[in-house]
């Protein structure tokens, strides 16, 4: 079975997120959300822009997901939201249910680690005295204002 | 044009996708505000725009507010002109023998320098000062010593805008008009990818370079890449000459209506190895005559056997240094990724680290420096990424 794996700009469901993955045989379901927050790294944020190189973004985060249910023998749904995402706001969510527990927090980890490292997807904070460029561990001033 | 065949004729099916990729523009005035001249640069049809951000005339500037630039920024988004260059004031003389005038100069021009970055502007053209018959062997010295400590103290600060050194027409006692001293003034200041040249063809050909025919054309580039380098080529100016070969005097004239003529600017604008470097016309009378020397331009530029158009799509930070964060960019065939590169740093220093900074894709595959690039296509730059 194919994971799911979708990268777009609408707001993330995370219980349709859960229907798409979830049934009767799962005795554990491990539902990670990363959210937008108020603080990072020293700078205050205001909200979140993402974007990303969509024809290499959706095939490797696809792969991620595949490699994550065959090797962990889980189903797996993952979002990726793009574009303006609001203090509070998800903007991943990853839904893993197995059998067991320690399947299912492996897979889940190994995706979202995985993702940051892999998937070519952008942030840009947006502060209240301007905006940054997050790339790997660098923080670069974004030229451009909103 | 009294030869038989080359790049001079005018051909009636012009390559329109190619002709309008050309990076071809005017010096556009500013009266009004600095961003009337990229309004006006669009509705004469450049895709380059060459300003002062400054008072060509004065020594100092109010200096830009916020809104200034914040206007002028999105400005240039809307008009969404490709390639932009600054030309400094005409009072400085980064080579000047009196003390007060060459400290004055040289923090006129980190202003030029500082004022460019804020503007989203990735070069200054500047000219290289004059020795003032004080020593024409101390001025280059000090010249050297301006640029090598603007350019350290403007990084320091993290100014990404870079120094286009422009070709003198050798009037009175101008420095860097001979390709020899300019050759000499780019290894004394050392290779920094926010050095460049610009080179200015009224001038080079008034300081006795003649590029009226093909051969003469090819010898005088061929001397221009011995004793300067074409890979430090970031702006031509294509000025045609009031004045006669040799003159030693500075006076433009319309395209192909002085003593250089048309067929120089076609070889010019047809010579494979030069198709990505932005023209841009400093000739007189703007309000009337700039729309219709950008428009020879572009004609000249589309009779030629043309290269290939490969559009480049930016992403993180570099996403900020052009318009949309594309720019299509003009290649020879046969080009490859590090040939894009290469073109994108010419076009803007703050892209000197795109190659070892990114990976590359072309749709849905990760390609390295050495695959081709095919008429059309687009080339993704990919930093390291921040999802989650
Ligand atoms: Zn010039
Ligand atoms: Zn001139």
């Amino acid at each position: 079975m194919m994971a799911y794996a979708y990268i777009g700009h609408e707001a993330i469901d995370k219980s349709a997120l859960e229907k798409r993955v979830v049934t009767v045989e799962d005795g554990a379901v491990c539902t990670f959300v990363g959210n937008v927050r108020r603080h990072s790294r020293g700078r205050e944020v205001a909200y979140l822009e993402y974007n990303a190189y969509l024809p290499i973004a959706s095939r490797t985060l696809q792969e991620i997901a595949d490699e994550a249910e065959a090797r962990w023998q889980v189903k797996l749904a993952v979002q990726h939201k793009i574009g303006r995402v609001e203090l509070g706001e998800a903007s991943v969510v990853i839904v893993v249910a197995s059998v067991h527990r320690a399947e299912a927090f492996d897979a889940c980890r190994f995706c979202i680690d995985t993702l940051k490292e892999k998937v070519p997807i952008w942030k840009r904070e947006v502060c209240p005295d301007g905006a940054f460029w997050i790339e790997g561990e660098e923080a670069l001033p974004a030229s451009k204002a909103d | 044009m009294d030869h038989d065949s080359g790049p001079s004729t005018l051909s009636s099916q012009e390559d329109e996708g190619s002709g309008s990729t050309r990076l071809i523009g005017a010096h556009m005035p500013t009266a009004g505000g600095l961003k009337n001249s990229l309004t006006a640069g669009l509705e004469i049809g450049c895709t380059a725009v060459q300003l002062f951000t400054g008072n060509p005339r004065q020594w100092s500037h109010p200096s830009l507010t916020d809104d200034e630039i914040r206007e002028f920024r999105a400005t240039h988004e809307q008009t969404g002109i490709p390639f932009l260059v600054a030309h400094d004031s005409y009072l400085i003389n980064l080579a000047a023998p009196a003390a007060d005038v060459l400290e004055r100069s040289r923090s006129a021009f980190r202003g030029e320098l500082e004022r460019a970055h804020a503007l989203g502007i990735p070069w200054v053209v500047t000219h290289m000062g004059s020795h003032l018959d004080q020593g024409e062997e101390e001025a280059v010295k000090r010249l050297i010593t301006s640029l090598k400590e603007i350019l350290e103290e403007t990084e320091a600060e993290g100014c990404t805008a870079g120094v286009a050194l422009e070709t003198t027409a050798g009037q009175g006692t101008g420095l860097g008009w001979s390709f020899n001293q300019l050759g000499d003034i780019l290894k004394g200041v050392g290779d920094n990818p926010r050095l460049g040249v610009c080179m200015d063809t009224c001038h080079v050909f008034a300081a006795g370079y003649d590029i009226r025919t093909p051969e003469a054309y090819r010898e005088t580039i061929q001397k221009f890449d011995d004793q300067v380098g074409i890979r430090y080529l970031r702006v031509i100016h294509t000025n045609d000459s009031k004045k006669g070969l040799g003159s030693r005097v500075d006076r433009h004239e319309h395209i192909g209506m002085g003593e250089i003529g048309m067929e120089a600017f076609s070889l010019l604008l047809n010579d494979s190895r030069l198709l990505h470097i932005p023209v841009v016309a400093e000739t007189p009378d703007a309000q009337t005559m700039h729309r219709v020397n950008v428009a020879r331009l572009r004609r000249l530029a589309a009779s030629g056997a043309y290269g290939i158009v490969v559009t480049a799509q930016l992403f993180g930070h570099y996403s900020d240094l052009f318009p949309g964060g594309t720019v299509d960019v003009l290649l020879p065939k046969g080009a490859v990724v590090n040939d894009l590169a290469v073109a994108l740093t010419d076009l803007n220093p703050a892209l000197s680290d795109l190659a070892s900074h990114c990976r590359f894709a072309i749709a849905d595959d990760l390609v390295d420096g050495t695959t081709a690039l095919r008429e059309g296509c687009t080339v993704a730059a990919l930093p390291p990424s921040s999802g989650g």
